[in-house]
């Protein structure tokens, strides 16, 4: 009898297990941010989560862990130490995940990660107050050359992708500019605001939401290779004739090395989240502005996106080496 | 009369039974985070974020809203009974809230601080609701080179703060600026004190090095100085506050309530700096500045109304101009934004149903909280009779849940309790904390706008005194320095 009891107990445990492996996932799933609560990509994060609960089905729950810090680096390299078992994603965010390792060394590089696809492309901009001189980029392009380092321009700090496009500007445009960092971009909003500085970099997704409020925002030209969904009004700084490109990249990664099956429910969650009428109604009310690619085009984009950084780094280094 | 027309109407879709149930949620939940060490309103509003898809907008905007200002209400709880800081803006009510319970006035101490805050909270949020958006566009004016005035008036102010010798008050203001010079530098990118670690690219934190220096340093002075039994409380011979202490902590709030005000509508202040300046203002001008850190009810009083009327006052320009002070705002304006509302200069005439209805909220939440506060005094202040072999086991794992909870990193676990044992060694040599921690509050502030005003100005010192705040808040600190250098030399710092 208790021989018996022994094997029964055995196979219950057996028989969990498998079936524990057979349905992913068995536990909750967690998805790190890099940044603290609270910002945008927290903010896409918590919004992202709820709809891959609904298309992994059953009764997954995803937890978003925010480990903050370091520009993203710590959140990044949790992710990419983690283990590849399906219970740890992540976002991952350009221009920073190529950037950190270019300019130090790092124990991660987008190549640590599989990717699972990525869901939001915000453009940077230049913007500025309703009140400004500048009326147009070809107005600021003609005073900063004549008055060389007297435009201010705030950016979220050193090698943000609002510095990288202040850079590609000066070098596209020929000009000299002040760099004026701030730790986040409600503080480059408020000097804007406040008259403190003349040109606000910042994200055209965060601008036009602004310009939305109510808040006195121009948006001089948006960086990205096309008009982004969200300012269809806006021009891009290649039709005004400026060589320039600047974006920031939010995705959704795993550690490198899923078991294929979960890596292919994982893949399907992001692609039917992406899909969602509902997921993209949101999507466009925080003003995150929508780019959604799959694995193989993710990975070319950021490719491509790392080879310009490195051209950029050997020729102007954003920060000190 | 407009407001009153507006406010009734606010009163309206407030007291809706829906709103005002999630009103008490809120609340209730704010004050329950606020008591546990560490674990802050910001973790728990990112937490219900994505419950409130699924709620009008004007109620979830309530029920975050009252999470916050809750939790400032029950962050003084823990800093009164344990001397253990529950939010970073109730840092100051350790020094003469815990004085006060050990000397048997527990209940006093969270009385006082409960009513100071209902005081200051509906002060504050009759000025939202009269003048919220015109203060909000004078307050984008202060500029990098204003805020610099203001943080070296700050700064002079810290050295009040410490109650014996003012070369060690220096000392520990010193200290702490050159603590708060670890990390990544904001304007260059250069890391500075970070020996390679990842974890120290931005630099200490606040929670850790206050959780250490007074929660930790508390229970290894209390257990040293008494072979391990911990020291006992004073038996509590009255509960509740004298006629004495209201009269003395009145005037206290009063002045909290206004200094937390002004300084929570600029974007670039924060709560814990308006506490700090309250308890410097309060200490300053007392005939008996001798006592404090020694169980002053004025201590208590001024700092608690003082940190409420800030986290109030910060709805003003996260409302009227969109611009998020910290980061709970920005998870607020994210709430709003997902229900499709911009928050902005518009939002009051495109939403007055939100607008009025969460201002009316926020009266009727700090009723609620004083309502509830104040009956679980009686059961905290019995929480003291645990003997302390039982009760400090206990802080101590909430002290590191609390910490670790902040960034999810063991990294700073360690740095608290390595700021435990540092504490205790400053204690041992007579030096204070709280200069220190008012350094480091202070020092990256005041050092990233000076850089700031000066790479916008482009290295002209001259806009200093050009500006009219900046030279007024200067001529201020120069009278400050002066008024507390000449007296204190000739007596009471004796210790020198």
């Amino acid at each position: 009898m208790a021989k018996l009891k022994w094997f029964a107990t055995v196979m219950l445990v057996f028989g969990l297990t498998t079936s524990a492996q057979a349905q992913y996932p068995a536990k909750p799933i967690e998805m790190i941010v890099a940044y603290s609560a609270g910002g945008v990509t927290d903010l896409t994060a918590r919004i992202v989560a709820s709809f891959m609960e609904k298309y992994i089905g059953g009764r997954t729950k995803i937890v978003v862990v925010n480990r903050p810090g370091a520009a993203g680096e710590i959140g990044f390299t949790a992710l990419a130490e983690a283990k590849p078992d399906g219970y740890t994603i992540g976002f991952i965010n350009t221009p920073t995940i190529l950037s950190i390792p270019i300019e130090r060394a790092t124990k991660f590089t987008w190549k640590s990660y599989d990717l699972l696809g990525n869901l939001v492309d915000d453009p940077s901009g230049f913007s500025v107050h309703k009140d400004s001189q500048f009326r147009t980029l070809k107005e600021l392009q003609a005073y900063a050359k004549a008055n060389p380092g007297t435009v201010t321009v705030g950016t979220t700090g050193v090698g943000s992708d609002d510095h990288l496009a202040m850079l590609a500007f000066q070098r596209a445009a020929g000009v000299k500019m002040t760099h004026v960092p701030y730790a986040g971009g409600s503080m480059v909003r408020t000097a804007v605001l406040g008259r403190h500085i003349a040109v606000a970099s910042i994200n055209i997704g965060e601008a036009m939401q602004y310009v939305a409020s109510g808040s006195p925002f121009v948006q001089l030209a948006q960086a990205g290779a096309m008009r982004s969904s969200v300012a269809p009004d806006v021009p891009t700084f290649k039709e005004l004739g400026f060589d320039m490109e600047s974006n920031a990249m939010r995705g959704v990664a795993a550690p490198k090395g899923l078991p294929p099956e979960v890596r292919k429910i994982l893949e399907d969650a992001v692609t039917k989240t992406a899909a969602d009428p509902e997921f993209q109604a949101k999507m466009a009310a925080t003003f995150s502005p929508m780019r959604y690619l799959p694995p193989a085009e993710y990975a070319v984009a950021l490719e491509r996106a790392e080879q310009l950084l490195q051209k950029l780094w050997s020729e102007e280094p954003w920060s000190p080496k | 009369m407009d407001v009153l027309n507006n406010l009734v109407f606010g009163f309206g879709v407030a007291l809706s039974p829906e709103n005002l149930l999630f009103c008490f949620l809120g609340t209730f939940l704010g004050t329950l985070i606020g008591v546990l060490p560490g674990l802050g309103p910001t973790a728990t509003v990112a937490m219900l974020l994505p419950i409130t898809f699924y709620l009008p907008p004007v109620t979830s905007l309530i029920m975050l809203a009252g999470i916050f200002y809750g939790s400032q209400y029950g962050g003084s709880t823990t800093a009164i009974l344990v001397k253990l800081p529950g939010e970073s803006s109730s840092v100051m009510t350790c020094l003469d809230g815990y004085e006060m319970a050990r000397q048997g006035r527990a209940g006093a101490a969270l009385a006082i601080a409960a009513l100071a805050s209902l005081f200051a909270g509906i002060v504050t949020t009759l000025v939202i609701a009269v003048a919220g958006p015109p203060l909000a566009d004078i307050a984008i004016l202060f500029g990098p080179v204003d805020y610099v005035a203001l943080l070296t008036v700050g700064l002079i102010g810290a050295v009040v703060l410490a109650g014996g010798s003012i070369v060690k008050a220096v000392a520990m203001v010193l200290l702490g600026l050159l603590l708060g010079c670890i990390g990544t530098d904001l304007s260059s990118g250069e890391k500075r004190y970070t020996f390679d670690l990842v974890v120290l690219y931005d630099g200490l934190g606040f929670v850790p090095l206050a959780m250490g220096m007074f929660g930790i340093t508390e229970i290894i002075a209390s257990l040293d100085e008494t072979g391990g039994r911990g020291r006992a409380m004073a038996s509590i011979a009255r509960l509740w506050p004298t006629k004495e202490d209201f009269r003395r902590s009145w005037p206290a709030a009063l002045r909290g309530t206004l200094l937390g005000g002004a300084l929570g509508i600029l974007p670039g202040s924060s709560a814990t700096l308006s506490s700090f300046a309250s308890y410097a203002l309060e200490k300053r001008i007392s005939d008996r500045p001798q006592d404090f850190g020694k169980g002053m009810v004025e201590g208590v009083a001024g700092p608690e109304a003082s940190n409420n009327a800030a986290a109030q006052a910060c709805f003003i320009p996260m409302l009227s101009l969109g611009v998020p002070p910290n980061a709970i705002m920005a998870l607020m304006i994210g709430a709003m934004m997902i229900q499709g509302i911009q928050p902005g200069p518009l939002v009051i005439s495109s939403q007055p149903a939100l607008f009025w209805g969460m201002i009316a909220s926020m009266f009727i939440g700090n009723v609620l909280l004083v309502l509830l506060n104040l009956p679980l005094i009686g059961l905290w202040v019995r929480l003291l009779r645990v003997p302390y072999t039982i009760l400090f086991p206990i802080i101590l794992v909430f002290c590191a849940l609390g910490t670790y909870s902040l960034n999810n990193s063991v990294f700073e676990v360690g740095i608290m309790a390595a700021f435990g044992v540092i504490g205790y060694v400053f204690r041992l040599t007579g030096c204070e904390a709280a200069p220190l921690m008012l350094g480091f509050v202070v020092g990256p502030m005041l050092e990233e706008n000076l850089r700031r005003s000066l790479v916008i100005s482009q290295g002209n010192f001259m806009v200093f005194v050009q500006s009219p705040i900046s030279a007024t808040l200067f001529a201020l600190s120069a009278a400050l320095l002066l008024l507390m250098l000449v007296p204190s030399l000739k007596r009471k710092r004796e210790v020198l």
